[in-house]
């Protein structure tokens, strides 16, 4: 019985004394697809960013690869193997296409001052294994044309897929993706999701924010379902869609 | 003084400032980091070199220990400093320079408070004026080639795209695993370093060291020089420093030559302060936009890309 | 032995020039999101204005200090709606519009020392000086401490109780709600810059009139000005006249302590540095969670 690689227990955060997250627990295991559902305002946004390490957990527990995280700064849970995905694109948008995908490149020997400075031969042939690397990817998210061009030239549904691109780069255990559909084409959503499963196959643990149930529920094996700060269902799509309290969440919210 | 010998002069503060323009360059350009307080560093590397010199150091070993000595100075300031906001930041470290000044000031014992202390320069003088200048301008520029291309090979590598990236947005790039702490405190501790060496070769060349060449008017110099030329663009930033260098000196001998209405220093000011916003409201990225990075596997990569569009297009 | 009356009122002296001072800095750096260093310049001018009026026309300190407000006034009127409005619409970064400020108060100062040359120019008005038990008192200082008292309550008065006050409270807060309510956003900050810069002007005489009038004037207090600003919280009127009596007597016991220390009393103005600094640094709100604006 394999252990779970992220455990979430009884996790809370309020802002201002009011409950973003309020006792949330779920369990990530190696490989799966899990989604994230809920009105908007339910707090997976902010839970997500708790796992990240851009919020601290007032109370709870996160472990990850039975190591607990709580405490971990951003870089270091990168480190760990968690990648982030946002909602609304944070790009590099001076830097060039395959800059912003490089910067997500893990484990770079010319990462270091000495390396860069006095090492040069060390990170250079990796890095023309990387730019390898990051054109295929671009290629996946037809995005390959554009490697060049800054960052900010790009439309917004080319920014989120680069959004999406880079995390796929940065070889993650866990990949964490809000909404990476959203403000997106029918058409291109659902070559994402195509994109991602391809992916899958990687071995990469997936947790989806997506308000598209059709795409996500077709992706993902286990769906958690937020509602004010709490998980209030959860199981697998089918079961989901059967569950009458789901509909009056979303309902409630409409 | 003859034109030549004022040319060389000319040039060598060029190149002194040109080394100071680069440390800004990297921690403001590239770093995001808004050193208001620049002339600080600058003043530690002159004090330390006119006090180590003093006591008979090697000429050589002073201008490392400027470097050092800035560079722990850069360090320390940058613990509490650098986590703050950009205007906060700048706010921050001009006050500390001026406090650094004022001890400067008010210690006499430390090195002649307000009327200063002399320094023995590297090359003594041997009766010519113009070879004076000529052997300082081939150690400072010989300093301005090394820092060049420290910087240049800093900034073309994926050390430089992480800093880039953590100026562009600090949470992403943390998210993506840079440590902004140490990107952040690497900038400062260079670009320090860099000021502290370039104040070690100005307080020599000068030959004298005083509060008063240290005002926050260095500070606001360079930031204009920076801006003009470009930040984030080595050779601009150096252009820049040309540019104000030669402003700066051309209207001081306008004076000898035209009897303009306005004392020349104070039109020189309203003029350098009318530069600058022409600048920030027309131009503000500098005159030369910022560098793309540039390594080899890069531009093995773009070449071959635009080989292919090349061929594509016959 | 230390005269600590004597020093409880120089405090309030100090706190005073410096609150009349920090007020439109505070205001404006709160409402434009920008440190505004051209503010020394608006001091200066000030104080040449207030010296032409009241020494070179003779026509005595009342009318000095309304020219200086007006003139200066306008001049920050100007300088914001001339460069700092269409440098923050061109998407201007914070520091670029600090830059642009110190390049705009260059312009300002070097125009002063060009007109007026850099010579200090000293106002021969006189103020009765006399003792109040073991407290040494000029007319001038009284007239200082006045002021700012007089102004803490106008702009109390104004901000609490009139429709342009409660205008500008909300155009503090929340520039885009109080837009969508209907006030008329740009007009407030129109004012803001205008009185804002008309009180330095004012505080640019008291300081010129109790030491001398030169092109630095302003700069030489534009950091303790600033300490107060940050301590008191950026935007922050209430925090500000706490923060200029916190620093005016930091700075005047200071003082006895370097004289008791045996160091220079040049180290004076670096007491404020320090305190920003170290504001900065631990608290950057400062005491804004005090003073909350309503």
């Amino acid at each position: 019985m394999q252990e779970e690689l992220l455990r979430i227990k009884e996790v809370s955060k309020h802002f201002g004394g009011v409950y973003a997250v309020n006792g949330v627990s779920l369990d990530i295991n190696h490989g799966g697809i899990y989604g994230l559902v809920g009105p908007n305002g339910s707090g997976k946004t902010t839970l997500f960013n708790i796992i990240l390490g851009l919020h601290k957990p007032d109370q709870g527990e996160i472990c990850f690869k039975g190591k607990r995280i709580n405490n971990l700064a951003p870089h270091q849970i990168y480190e760990l193997g968690i990648v982030n995905s946002f909602q609304l694109p944070r790009l590099f948008y001076d830097l060039s296409v395959l800059d912003n995908m490089l910067v997500a490149a893990r484990g770079q020997q010319g990462d270091r001052l000495f390396n860069s400075l006095f090492l040069r031969g060390r990170w250079q042939n990796q890095e023309k294994e990387l730019i390898k690397e990051a054109l295929e990817i671009l290629e996946l998210v037809e995005l390959a044309q554009w490697a060049f061009s800054p960052a900010g030239e790009l439309s917004g549904g080319q920014r989120k897929l680069l959004e999406v691109a880079r995390g796929l780069m940065a070889k993650p255990t866990l990949l964490l993706l809000d909404e990476p559909a959203a403000g997106i084409n029918p058409v291109l959503g659902k070559k994402i999701f195509q994109r991602l499963k391809d992916f899958s196959h990687n071995g990469i643990a997936f947790f989806i924010v997506e308000h598209r149930l059709e795409i996500l529920f077709d992706f993902a094996t286990w769906i958690y379902v937020m509602d004010k700060g709490r998980i209030v269902i959860d199981g697998e799509p089918q079961a989901i869609t059967d569950n009458p309290t789901f509909y009056a969440i979303y309902l409630g919210e409409e | 003084m003859g034109p030549l010998i004022y040319s060389c002069d000319i040039i060598v503060y060029i190149g002194i400032f040109g080394i100071v323009c680069l440390s800004l360059n990297l921690e403001y350009g590239f770093a995001g980091l808004a050193n208001f307080g620049k002339v600080a560093f600058f003043l530690t590397g002159a004090y330390t070199y006119a006090l180590l010199s003093q006591i008979g150091l090697p000429f050589y070993l002073c201008l490392i220990a400027s470097a050092l000595i800035s560079a722990i100075f850069g360090l320390l300031v940058s613990l509490p400093a650098l986590r703050l906001r950009a205007d906060y930041l700048a706010i921050a470290v001009l006050a500390f320079g001026e406090i650094l000044r004022l001890i400067m000031k008010s210690e006499k014992w430390l090195a002649g408070g307000d009327w200063g202390m002399a320094v023995s320069p590297i090359f003594p003088y041997m009766g010519s004026y113009l070879l004076y200048r000529l052997e300082n301008i081939g150690l400072v520029f010989l300093c301005l080639f090394l820092c060049f291309l420290v910087v240049q090979l800093l900034t073309n590598s994926p050390y430089g795209r992480a800093m880039r990236a953590i100026r562009e947005d600090e949470v992403a790039a943390e998210a993506l695993g840079k440590d902004r702490s140490r990107f952040k405190a690497q900038a400062f501790m260079l670009g320090s370093a860099m000021a502290g060496l370039a104040g070690g070769l100005y307080a020599q060349y000068l030959q004298y060291v005083l509060p008063g060449m240290f005002m926050p008017m260095v500070t606001f110099t360079v930031w204009i020089m920076v801006l003009l030329g470009g930040p984030a663009n080595n050779w601009g930033v150096l252009l820049g420093a040309t540019l104000v260098e030669i402003f700066d000196r051309g209207t001081n001998i306008v004076k000898d030559y035209i009897a303009l209405p306005v004392d020349p220093s104070n039109l020189q000011y309203i003029l350098f302060g009318a530069l600058i916003i022409f600048v920030l409201l027309f131009r503000p990225r500098g005159l030369l936009k910022e560098s793309a990075i540039r390594t080899k596997a890069l531009r093995l990569a773009h070449n071959a890309r635009r080989a292919v569009k090349n061929k594509g297009s016959q | 032995m230390v005269d600590w009356l004597q020093v409880l009122f120089n405090s309030c002296v100090t706190g005073s020039l410096y609150l009349i001072a920090a007020v439109g800095l505070t205001l404006t750096y709160g409402l434009s999101k920008f440190p505004n260093f051209a503010h020394a310049e608006f001091m200066t001018l000030g104080a040449y204005v207030g010296y032409f009026i009241a020494e070179q026309l003779g026509l005595g300190m009342p009318l000095a200090f309304l020219f200086a407000f007006l003139v200066t006034g306008i001049v920050g009127f100007l300088f914001y709606r001339g460069i700092f409005q269409p440098l923050a619409k061109r998407g201007a970064s914070i520091i670029h519009l600090m830059v642009a400020s110190i390049a705009l108060g260059f312009i300002l100062r070097h125009s002063i020392g060009a007109a007026c040359d850099w010579n200090p120019l000293y106002f021969t008005a006189t103020w009765p000086a006399f003792d109040v038990g073991s407290v040494r008192v000029t007319g001038l200082w009284l007239q200082l401490i006045f002021t700012a008292l007089a102004l803490s309550l106008a702009m109390h008065f104004l901000l609490m109780n009139t429709k342009i006050g409660k205008a500008i409270r909300a155009t503090s807060s929340n520039p885009e709600l109080a837009l969508a309510s209907g006030i008329n956003v740009d007009r407030v900050i129109w004012i803001i810059w205008f009185v804002g810069a008309g009180l330095a002007a004012v505080a640019g005489i008291f300081r010129g009139a109790d030491t001398q009038v030169w092109p630095m004037t302003g700069w030489d207090m534009i950091l303790p000005v600033f300490a107060v600003t940050i301590l008191g919280g950026i935007g922050n009127f209430y925090g500000a006249i706490a923060a200029a009596f916190i620093i005016g007597l930091a700075e005047n016991i200071g003082v006895v302590a370097l004289i008791g220390l045996g160091l220079s009393t040049t180290y004076r103005i670096g007491i404020a540095f320090v305190i920003l600094i170290i504001t900065l640094i631990v608290k950057p709100q400062g005491l804004a969670m005090l003073f909350r604006r309503g």
